[in-house]
């Protein structure tokens, strides 16, 4: 067995209410290290193209990777996957906070929970003791309270408790799961799943080890790592953004870039950023800073609101892209209205991003007459308009009358409505754009294209050229791409460089890393996990970086292949034609819209797939040790032969 | 001169890195249950308090402990001896901040022996919250803790950066 694991995967049976625990197989760590990549192996074995993402028989996985739970920074982070309900592909969501490493503690570096129990459960672990019990005292409760009452019923606040609100439990296809009173897995509809097992929360307390494979070495690699985060250049940009703001430093950053989706994502800047960013959460909200386990960047604090309308109001964040959905995307510049949004969100179990890109298109149909009071329950949805807004969270978050439609998401929601409302969807593969405008920064329009779990800022966004780190660029690509890379304007070598990114946070998630670490400030790169895997695990064969590479684009494939099962093809890597049709109206990327095509030709090139087809070549596939995968594949016809 | 840890609970973040680094060096493992810090965490309200032995001057489980098994080590930290622990608890009973505990894998009586003299928590947390000072300077360092706090409030007031 290798270190850095616990060692054991605890597999869960709700409809039988059943526990059984299975030693972790060498070959998953070999192959495909932790967290998205068990992940990744799991559902493409145990999940079919039948599979419905709400039905008993679609898997839901609670993941650690190897590094989480030392004191590696920052590692305080843990991750689930499933098929998603929302978009019906590959669903992936991490969050950060104590539970993760509290996991490990136990002794599970993953849980694959499986069925639908007749009434409402809960799962408790404390090391070997696992039970499913009876959930029907907090079925109904919001996140917090789920918390407060199971805190009382267990005894000890030391357990670390993720649940679900009612949003999961009334199955809406953009809820979350909410870790620690705030810290969200919100994206995919990840929640809905929990609700469709009628799995209301999980209760961790450990009190194992986690050994490592050499110590004095690793611990070295973690003091240097420590110095990397905190004292050397990127380390302190990481103190004075990240450290002093937490993610709402990005709000002005951004949209002095023009990037910052305003309107919908119809414009990239906004004339109120100033309102809703840092500063002013800093200079007025911000109560304490609250950092995952072990972390030395420490972004995550706490915003509380004394006086006023909102007072009392408590949350986690918000964070940038809550700010950005709920705030600039629905022109609203009242700070104390999106806190309180944010924390409404929580409570409910709602993703904020999907929320407030559900809302925002609500708007901008409202705007064009495409929706009227009488289709919203008699609510003027007006741009800005908080009270509305806030009506809107609560009916989705319950299903009730326009919320039941609202709940589907934007894209499903337009689809039921019709009447040309689909134009205003910035969707991609069904899940609603994050806070990134493609037409300012092309490169993201790529990485939210080819993302595996729709629009998505987390599989492969690159920053490197986002916020001009030229030096970077030069050292990890050569001097003769460095311009054309680093200039956020250009389509030039995206293809190449996103697909790079894509690997390397496959490997990110895995371990599991943060990204802030990795995408910004980008401290670390394939070279410093080959130093660190060997160290933590003793797998040697981590010691290469083409090793890691090689396993990085094992998982990167895989995952890719879950989609192709699904269905997906090349026609659905795309973008809303907001952004390839639409010149950006305002700002530095004024003019600008976001030409995809050379960069996903690109891409595909780089990927070794077919890009006429979008579907993989049986050689890559092979020649990364997926050759069941082809088989599989071939079997649909979802897989190329080279030609000659 | 002694030196003892002075903790600041308004600086503390709630990491546990503190946790980590002192299960490692006494066991070359991560665990927080056998750390002898812990952080009291308030998740809600992000209120974090790190409890460990404060090495009194007149320590309660060292008068306690039948066995005398407790006794004042040359760095001033108060160690136990297991040679003479038969492991009854009543140290834990009668310590009043709950400095001692029981490490869950050895089932042993454990607490913070300073490391040795340079203790591993005060090198490695990221808000300075601990500290490692002589003990006559604990109040002196409080204050200017207190001024820093103060001066801070000054700042603000005149309209100077905060």
């Amino acid at each position: 067995m290798y270190k850095g694991y616990a060692g054991r995967i605890l597999r869960v049976d709700l409809t039988s209410r059943s526990v059984k625990v299975e030693p972790l197989p060498d070959g998953l760590a070999l192959n495909y290290l932790g967290g998205t990549g068990f992940a990744s192996r799991i559902l493409w074995d145990e999940v079919n193209a039948d599979t419905d993402p709400l039905s008993p028989e679609n898997v839901l996985i609670i993941a650690t990777g190897p590094v989480n739970g030392t004191a590696f920074p920052p590692s305080g982070r843990y991750m689930m996957a499933s098929k998603s309900p929302l978009t019906g592909i590959w669903s992936e969501s991490h969050v950060g906070g104590h539970l993760g490493p509290e996991l490990k503690y136990a002794g599970y570096d993953m849980i694959v929970v499986k069925g639908r129990s007749s009434e409402p459960v809960y799962l408790m672990i404390d090391d070997d003791r696992v039970e499913v019990r009876d959930a029907k005292n907090i079925w109904g409760k919001d996140t917090r309270e789920t918390v407060k009452t199971l805190w009382d019923e267990l005894g000890d606040r030391s357990f670390k408790i993720a649940c679900i609100g009612p949003a999961g439990e009334n199955l809406v296809k953009i809820s979350s799961v909410i870790s620690e009173m705030g810290r969200a897995a919100a994206r995919t509809g990840i929640g809905a799943v929990w609700g469709s097992k009628r799995l209301k929360a999980i209760t961790v307390r450990g009190s194992r080890d986690i050994e490592v494979a050499d110590p004095d070495g690793f611990m070295q690699l973690v003091k240097e790592s420590i110095r990397m985060c905190t004292e050397e250049f990127f380390g302190k940009a990481a103190q004075d953004t990240l450290g002093k703001y937490g993610t709402p430093c990005l709000v002005e950053m951004l949209n002095s870039i023009g990037r910052l989706p305003t309107k919908n994502h119809w414009t990239g800047v906004f004339d109120k950023a100033s309102l809703i960013g840092g500063e002013a959460i800093r200079s007025r909200y911000r109560f304490a800073q609250a950092p995952c386990m072990a972390c030395v960047i420490q972004c995550g604090y706490i915003s509380y609101i004394r006086h006023g309308k909102y007072a009392g109001t408590i949350t986690k964040g918000p964070e940038y892209e809550s700010i950005f959905a709920l705030g600039s995307n629905c022109l609203v510049s009242d700070i104390e209205a999106i806190i309180h949004m944010n924390m409404l969100c929580n409570l409910y179990g709602l993703d904020t991003i999907s929320t407030g890109k559900t809302l925002s298109w609500a708007m901008e149909c409202y705007e064009h007459g495409l929706l009227t009071k009488d289709d919203l329950d008699g609510i003027e949805l007006r741009w800005g308009d908080v009270e509305a807004m806030i009506k809107l969270i609560e009916k989705i978050a319950r299903r009730d009358g326009v919320g039941d439609i609202l709940a589907e998401g934007a894209k499903r929601a337009s689809e039921k409505i019709g009447r040309g409302t689909e134009k205003y969807v910035i969707h991609v593969k069904g899940m609603e754009v994050s806070g990134q405008d493609p037409r300012a920064h092309k490169s993201a329009g790529l990485s939210l294209a080819i993302a595996v779990r729709g629009a998505d800022h987390l599989r492969a966004l690159s920053s490197i050229e986002e916020l001009g780190f030229t030096q970077i660029v030069a050292d990890r690509y050569g001097e003769d791409k460095a311009d054309a890379l680093s200039d956020r304007l250009s389509e030039e070598y995206k293809g190449f460089l996103i697909k790079d990114i894509e690997d390397l946070y496959a490997i990110t998630d895995s371990l599991i890393v943060c990204k802030y670490g990795t995408m910004w400030p980008p401290i670390y790169y394939f070279d410093h996990f080959a130093k660190l895997i060997p160290l933590l695990t003793g797998m040697k064969e981590y010691g290469d970086v083409s090793y890691v590479r090689l396993v990085a684009e094992r998982i990167s494939n895989l995952r890719r292949c879950f989609n192709v099962r699904e269905g997906i093809t090349r026609r659905d890597e795309n973008l809303p034609k907001r952004f390839t049709e639409e010149p950006m109206p305002h700002g530095p990327a004024k003019g600008h819209v976001c030409n995809l095509e050379p960069m996903l030709r690109e891409y595909y090139q780089y990927r070794r797939w077919d890009y006429e087809t979008g579907l993989p070549y049986r050689e890559t596939l092979e020649e990364l040790g997926l050759k069941d995968v082809a088989d599989e594949l071939e079997a649909m016809g979802r897989v190329k032969r080279r030609e000659g | 001169m002694r030196r003892t840890l002075l903790i600041d609970a308004e600086k503390c973040t709630g990491c546990r890195l503190c946790e980590l680094v002192c299960s490692f060096q006494h066991y070359k493992v991560f665990n927080p249950r056998r750390s002898r810090i812990t952080v009291i965490r308030d998740e809600e309200k992000g209120v974090f308090i790190p409890m460990t032995c404060l090495q009194c001057e007149d320590p309660p489980c060292m008068k306690t402990c039948p066995t005398h098994a407790i006794y004042r080590d040359e760095n001033g930290a108060i160690r136990i001896d297991y040679e003479k622990c038969i492991g009854c608890k009543l140290c834990i009973m009668y310590c009043p901040f709950g400095g001692i505990s029981i490490d869950p894998v050895t089932m042993k009586v454990i607490k913070c022996d300073l490391c040795g003299g340079d203790p591993e928590c005060v090198k490695y947390c990221p808000k300075g919250a601990i500290q490692y000072v002589r003990v006559d300077e604990v109040g002196v360092k409080k204050r200017i803790e207190g001024a820093k706090k103060i001066h801070e409030r000054i700042k603000v007031i005149m309209g100077g950066e905060s």
